[in-house]
C-alpha cells in the first residue's frame, strides 16, 4: 500500500478494511446540544465519583458535578448549562447501567470562556493537579485517569513520552482531524505531558496512512525541542500501547507490567489537547471529538460533542441511518461496543460510533476450531488465543493463564482472521475474570 | 428518536476477514489439487476418474452417516470431506480395487476423522490414516501394484485396469457395471522401488533429457525431466512434481498453507540426501514427498500451530522420511513420516514454549502456571 517505504512497526497483526476515507475529510463541527444530557458520574478506570449536585440545582458550564477523594479517580464537569433534572441510573455504553447525572440545557448555551494562562511556568506539580482537576482520562478509549500516569513510580523515570497518533482502529478519523486542525494544540500539549514527567523526548506516532498529518504536526513541531514525528506502518494494533512503544523505541514491555517499566508514557492526541485545554485555557474535559461514521450513517462527520449526549443525537446530527443499521458501535469496530439501541450517552472516552449496514455485518456461526494457527500468527503478543480457548471450554484455568489469558488486551485480531469465527476475546475475558477470582481468594 | 428495529449485539471485534472460512480454505485446497488431478488422467487413464468419484462419494456418505450416528450437526458443506477424499485417492496405486477405494474412503472419514470427533479433532491427516491403516492390512497385496504410465496408449484411454478387478466377485460386479471389461496391463515399479532394489540407479551422467524425447516414453529409465513432469509409475496424485507445485503455489499465495512446513520437510530431506551421497534430485522427485510435503503435512489441524512448533515438526517428517527410504524395507515412507509426527504434534504444541511479547530469558518448555483451588463444593451447599 505505502509502495517502497518501509515504516516502524511490529510482528503480528493484521490490515482490516480501514474505510477511514468515509469521514477522514469532514472537518470537526460542533454537535447540537440534546434536549436531555446524560453525564455518567464514572467516566474512567478506578474509584467512583460521588455527585456534588441534587435535583433542582441549576448547573454552570465546565462546572463540576461528581469528584471522589480517592487517588485513581477523575471528577466529572456539566457539559451544559442548565437544571439538574435528576440523578439516576441510565444504561451505559457497554451494557451495564450507569448512575447519571440527568441535565436539562438552557435554549442558549453560552460559549466556555478561556482563560489565558501561561503554561511555560506551571510546574510538574501544577500539571499534574490541572489535569486532575480537569477531569482528564485516556482519550482512546481506556479511560485510565492521566494524572495517575503524569505520577510514575520513583524507581521508574521516565525518559519518553509518546504521543499514540496511529488511530489504527478502523473507519475512526477523529484523531486524524484534531492533527490536522490544532497540530499547535498537539505539540503543546505533548511538551506539557513531558514537562509532567520530566522526560527529555516526546514522540508523535502517526501512521502512514495519515501522511497530510505528519506534515501538520511536523510544522508545529518545528523548533520544539526533544519532539520527533514518526511514521508507522499502516496495521492494525500499531496503537495498542506495548506495539507502539516496541516500533518507536525497540523497547519490550515485560508481559503484566507497565510502559513506566521501560520508561515511556503513552498518551492520545486527544488527551495531549484536553491537558494543553486545561493548562493554557482552564478548560474541563466536558467535550470531545468523535467520528460518527459508517456505511450505515447517511452523512459520515467528525463532531465536537459534549459528553452526555445521546448516540441518538449524533446519528441524527449526521443525517441518519442509511438504510437499515446492522451494528452500532460505539468505539471502533475492534474494540468497541456493539449497542443494543441508540440511548447510551458519550463519555470521555468514546472515541466514535460506527454504525455497520446490515449487509456488512459478517456473523458467522462459531465452528469447531481446526488449529489453523492464523491466531497465533497474527496475535501481537506471540499468544496461543486457540489454546486459551480450549481451556476455557473446559475450565482449566492454569492452562488459559499457560497460554496468556492474562496478557491479552484483546485487541481481537485472531477474531478477526478466525476461519472459524470464534470469538476468542469472549472466551479470554472469561478466563481473565475466573483466574482474578482464583487469586483474590 | 425511533430505534431501529434489529441491532445486533455481540462482543469485539466487529469486523472479519473477507474470505476466511474453513469453507474457503478447503475449496482452495481442492483447486489446488486440481492440476495434479488432471494430469493423473493423463497418465493413467480414466480409471482415475473410477477411483476419484468412489473416493468422493464413499467419503460424503461416511460423513453424513456418521455424523448422524453422533447426533452432530452436518458439515459437508465445509469440503474437509473431499479434501480428504481426493487426497487419499491421490495416495493409491491406478490398480487399487474400487472396494479397497470404498473402504480407505470410509476409514479415513468415518473412522479417522469423525470417530474422533469431526473436523478439528482428529489427530491423524485421515487420508494418511486410512492409507496406512489399508498398508498393513491384509488388503495390502491389492495395492503394491503400480502400472507403466501411459498405457492406455495401446489399450485404450478409458478401459480400467485389469489387476484390480481379478480379486472376488464385488469388485469385478462393480467394475463392469461402471466400466466396462478391463484389460490386461502390464505392471511397472516405481522409480523408488527399482532403486531399492538396486536394479536401476539415476543417470548422473547423462544429465537430463530434453523434453519429447523420452520422457513420454515409458520404457527405458526414467529421465529427471521425466520424474519432474510426471511420466513414471506411482501412486495417481504424487507423479506430477510441476501440477503439484502450482497447486502448491496457489495455496501459498492464498496463505492458506504455511510455508515453513514444505520448506522444512524438503529442505531437510534434501540435505540429508546430499550429506550421505545420495542424489537429492532423484530422490525428491521420486514417491510421494511433493504431495505429503505441500498437502498432507500442511493439513492444519494436525500440524503445530506455532511457528516453532512447525520447524520441529518440518524437520522431524524430513529426517524421518530419510530413515524410512534407506534403512527400511519399505522403498516409500512419507505416509508413515507424517503419520508419526501427527502424533508429535500434540507434544510439540503443549511442551515447546513461545516466549511472549516481551518475556526475557530463554523459555524451552512450557509449564503450568500454580493456581489456587477454587472453592469446595460442599462449603457452597451448607452456605
Amino acid at each position: 500500500m505505502s509502495g517502497k517505504a518501509t515504516y516502524k512497526t511490529f510482528k503480528g497483526g493484521i490490515h482490516p478494511p480501514y474505510n477511514k476515507e468515509l469521514a477522514s475529510g469532514k472537518a470537526i463541527r460542533p454537535a447540537p446540544v440534546p434536549s436531555e444530557v446524560f453525564i455518567p458520574l464514572q467516566q474512567h478506570i478506578g474509584a467512583p465519583n460521588e455527585p456534588l449536585v441534587k435535583p433542582g440545582d441549576r448547573v454552570e458550564l465546565g462546572e463540576k458535578i461528581g469528584a471522589s477523594e480517592a487517588f485513581v479517580s477523575a471528577p466529572v464537569h456539566a457539559s451544559v448549562a442548565g437544571m439538574v433534572k435528576d440523578i439516576t441510573e441510565v444504561t451505559g455504553f457497554t451494557g451495564a447501567k450507569v448512575k447519571c447525572v440527568v441535565i436539562t440545557p438552557d435554549a442558549e448555551q453560552p460559549e466556555f470562556t478561556k482563560q489565558d494562562r501561561d503554561i511555560t511556568a506551571l510546574s510538574d506539580q501544577e500539571i499534574r493537579d490541572i489535569a486532575r482537576e480537569a477531569g482528564l482520562v485516556g482519550m482512546g478509549g481506556a479511560a485510565f485517569p492521566t494524572h495517575v500516569k503524569l505520577t510514575p513510580p520513583k524507581d521508574k523515570p521516565v525518559d519518553t513520552v509518546i504521543i499514540n497518533a496511529c488511530e489504527c482502529e478502523p473507519f475512526l478519523t477523529c484523531d486524524h482531524r484534531v492533527m490536522l486542525e490544532r497540530p499547535h494544540d498537539l505539540v503543546q500539549g505533548l511538551k506539557l505531558l513531558m514537562r509532567a514527567v520530566n522526560a527529555k523526548r516526546g514522540i508523535i506516532g502517526i501512521e502512514a496512512n495519515k501522511m497530510d498529518a505528519v506534515d501538520a504536526v511536523r510544522g508545529a513541531a518545528k523548533g520544539e525541542a526533544g519532539v520527533e514525528v514518526d511514521i508507522l506502518e499502516v496495521k492494525y494494533p500499531e496503537g495498542a500501547e506495548k506495539m507502539l512503544i516496541f516500533a518507536l523505541t525497540g523497547r519490550k514491555v515485560p508481559p503484566g507490567k507497565l510502559p513506566s517499566e521501560v520508561g515511556c508514557l503513552v498518551q492520545n492526541v486527544g488527551t495531549a489537547v484536553a491537558l494543553y485545554e486545561a493548562c493554557a485555557w482552564g478548560k474541563p474535559l466536558y467535550e470531545r471529538v468523535l467520528t460518527v461514521t459508517g456505511q450505515g450513517i447517511k452523512d459520515p462527520a467528525n463532531l465536537l460533542a459534549r459528553v452526555g449526549t445521546p448516540i441518538s443525537t449524533l446519528i441524527e446530527a449526521c443525517g441518519g441511518f442509511a438504510g437499515q443499521p446492522g451494528k452500532v458501535i460505539m468505539g471502533g469496530p475492534m474494540t468497541g461496543w456493539a449497542q443494543p439501541d441508540t440511548s447510551a450517552p458519550v463519555v470521555k472516552g468514546t472515541s466514535g460510533i460506527v454504525v455497520l449496514t446490515s449487509e456488512l455485518v459478517d456473523v458467522g456461526t462459531e465452528e469447531e476450531c481446526v488449529r489453523c494457527g492464523k491466531c497465533v500468527d497474527v496475535c501481537p503478543m506471540f499468544l496461543l488465543p486457540n489454546f486459551v480457548v480450549q481451556a476455557v471450554k473446559k475450565e482449566q484455568w492454569d492452562r488459559a493463564e499457560m497460554w496468556g489469558a492474562l496478557d491479552c488486551f484483546e485487541c481481537g485480531c485472531c477474531s478477526f482472521t478466525c476461519p472459524a469465527y470464534i470469538p476468542h476475546v469472549q472466551y479470554v475475558r472469561k478466563a481473565k475474570a475466573e483466574i482474578a477470582a482464583l487469586k483474590r481468594r | 428518536m425511533k430505534v431501529a428495529d434489529k441491532m445486533l449485539v455481540t462482543v469485539s471485534p466487529h469486523l472479519h476477514k473477507k474470505d476466511e472460512t474453513i469453507q474457503r480454505a478447503m475449496k482452495d485446497v481442492l483447486i489446488a489439487l486440481t492440476p495434479a488431478a488432471v494430469w493423473a488422467l493423463v497418465v493413467f487413464g480414466f480409471n482415475v476418474v473410477y477411483i476419484l468419484a468412489v473416493s468422493c462419494i464413499t467419503a460424503a456418505l461416511s460423513e453424513v452417516v456418521m455424523r448422524k450416528i453422533m447426533r452432530r450437526k452436518p458439515t459437508l458443506s465445509d469440503y474437509s470431506a473431499m479434501v480428504t477424499a481426493v487426497l487419499f485417492a491421490f495416495l493409491l496405486p491406478p490398480t487399487t480395487p474400487l472396494w479397497v477405494v470404498a473402504i480407505g474412503a470410509f476409514l479415513a472419514v468415518g473412522i479417522g476423522k469423525e470417530l474422533f470427533g469431526g473436523l478439528g479433532k482428529n489427530i491423524f491427516n485421515p487420508a494418511i490414516f486410512a492409507r496406512v491403516l489399508l498398508w498393513f492390512s491384509p488388503l495390502a497385496v491389492y495395492t503394491t501394484k503400480f502400472v507403466k504410465p501411459f498405457f492406455w496408449k495401446t489399450s485404450g484411454f478409458f478401459t480400467p485396469i485389469a489387476t484390480s478387478i481379478n480379486e472376488g466377485a464385488v469388485g469385478r460386479v462393480v467394475y463392469k457395471t461402471l466400466a466396462g471389461n478391463p484389460v490386461d496391463i502390464p505392471t511397472a515399479a516405481t522409480p523408488l522401488a527399482l532403486l531399492k532394489s538396486g536394479k536401476w540407479l539415476p543417470d548422473m551422467v547423462a544429465g537430463p533429457t530434453p523434453v519429447g524425447a523420452t520422457w513420454l516414453n515409458s520404457g527405458g529409465k526414467p529421465s529427471f525431466w521425466s520424474l519432474f513432469l510426471g511420466a513414471k509409475s506411482g501412486c495417481i496424485g504424487e507423479v506430477c512434481i510441476l501440477a503439484l507445485l502450482i497447486g502448491a503455489a496457489y495455496l501459498l499465495w492464498r496463505r492458506t498453507i504455511d510455508w515453513r512446513i514444505p520448506v522444512g520437510i524438503i529442505g531437510t530431506f534434501f540435505l540429508l540426501t546430499l550429506v550421505t551421497w545420495h542424489h537429492p534430485i532423484y530422490n525428491l522427485f521420486s514417491g510421494g514427498l511433493f504431495l505429503g510435503a505441500f498437502f498432507m503435512a500442511t493439513d492444519w489441524v494436525t500440524s503445530p500451530v506455532t511457528r516453532r512448533g512447525k520447524w520441529i515438526f518440518a524437520v522431524g517428517i524430513g529426517a524421518t522420511v530419510f530413515i524410512m527410504r534407506f534403512w527400511s524395507l519399505r522403498p516409500e515412507g512419507v505416509a508413515i513420516a507424517i503419520f508419526l509426527w501427527n502424533i508429535g504434534t500434540l507434544v510439540i504444541d503443549r511442551y515447546i514454549a513461545v516466549p511472549k511479547f516481551g518475556e526475557v530469558g530463554a523459555k524451552v518448555f512450557n509449564q503450568l502456571p500454580v493456581l489456587p483451588e477454587p472453592a469446595p463444593e460442599p462449603a457452597k451447599k451448607q452456605a
